[in-house]
């Protein structure tokens, strides 16, 4: 059955209809929610109250984005919601996070290590990696890490991103630029301090 | 090649978001070439990317599941009635 017919199913009260159509894309809403998060419970929170969200819209779900953007958007609303009342590191400036930054949003490459990925002496076991990545993700602010992940992993444009947070296009992409930099500089930065493996 | 570098990672920004003329993205592939520095910088996003993407898709906890079901169906029946 195609989305569109189990969409008007659910709209006319199929609770069997609606919960095909939540099993097809929760995996990845879910997905999404823990990496914003980063916090198994603030996610399962955000996960029960997207999805009881989506039962009362139903009926105003118009079909103009995938049933699965729909969620998306509701999932992240709630995430937002979220930090904005407890994130204190939404405070601090990013500056913080990446001192080779400068007000231009240029960058000055001396300043930090940078890490050779293809240098097969410097390979790290993926797991490792994995987690290295995680923890510099999760160290950024809400607004960074949320424009990384919606660009980088949910692969949205930058106009997308901009529509999603309720930023003018010039300043989501300015978020993504320092997103990225700020990871550059925490990763190398870890590397140096864990493995002595500043080059250049 | 440092001195060029600042000119170029503004464009990087472009390049990366795929925002750049065929004749930049070219010209910026060659700088990527020749300078370690630029390389390396875009090569972290990518395997940054590469790691954050692997198993976009996360199975919710069992006891998450089992939870929902009987709330959803609860409130799905407020909503529409018993049907
Ligand atoms: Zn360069």
């Amino acid at each position: 059955m195609s989305e569109k017919e189990l969409l008007t199913k659910a709209k006319a009260g199929d609770f069997e209809a609606f919960l095909s159509l939540v099993d097809a894309h929760k995996g990845k809403v879910y997905a999404m929610v823990r990496r914003l998060t980063q916090n198994k419970q603030d996610a399962e929170d955000i996960m029960q109250d997207t999805l009881l969200k989506a039962i009362d819209k139903i009926d105003q779900f118009r079909g103009d984005s995938s049933f699965g953007t729909w969620l998306y958007t509701i999932a992240l609303n709630f995430a937002r919601g979220r930090f904005a009342q407890k994130s204190q590191a939404d405070l601090k400036p990013i500056e913080e996070y990446l001192p080779g930054l400068t007000d231009s949003g240029s960058h000055n490459h001396e300043q930090s290590a940078l890490f050779d990925w293809r240098d097969p002496h410097k390979q790290l076991e993926t797991e490792q990696l994995k987690k290295i990545i995680d923890e510099a993700i999760n160290e950024l602010p809400y607004k960074y890490r949320e424009a990384f992940i919606l660009r980088y992993v949910e692969e949205l444009s930058v106009k997308e991103v901009a529509r999603l947070t309720k930023q003018s296009d010039a300043s989501a992409k300015s978020r993504i630029l320092r997103a990225r930099l700020a990871l550059r500089d925490r990763l190398a930065k870890t590397f140096e301090d864990e493995y002595g493996r500043k080059v250049s | 090649m440092a001195g060029k570098c600042p000119e170029y990672i503004s464009n990087l920004n472009d390049y990366l978001d795929g925002g750049v003329s065929p004749e930049l993205c070219a010209e910026i592939q060659a700088h990527l070439g020749e300078c370690r520095n630029c390389r390396i910088m875009v090569d972290t996003l990518k395997q940054t990317v590469k790691l954050c993407r692997d198993g976009v898709e996360e199975q919710l906890p069992q006891a998450l599941e089992e939870k929902l079901t009987g709330l959803l169906r609860k409130h799905w029946e407020k909503k529409f009635g018993r049907k």
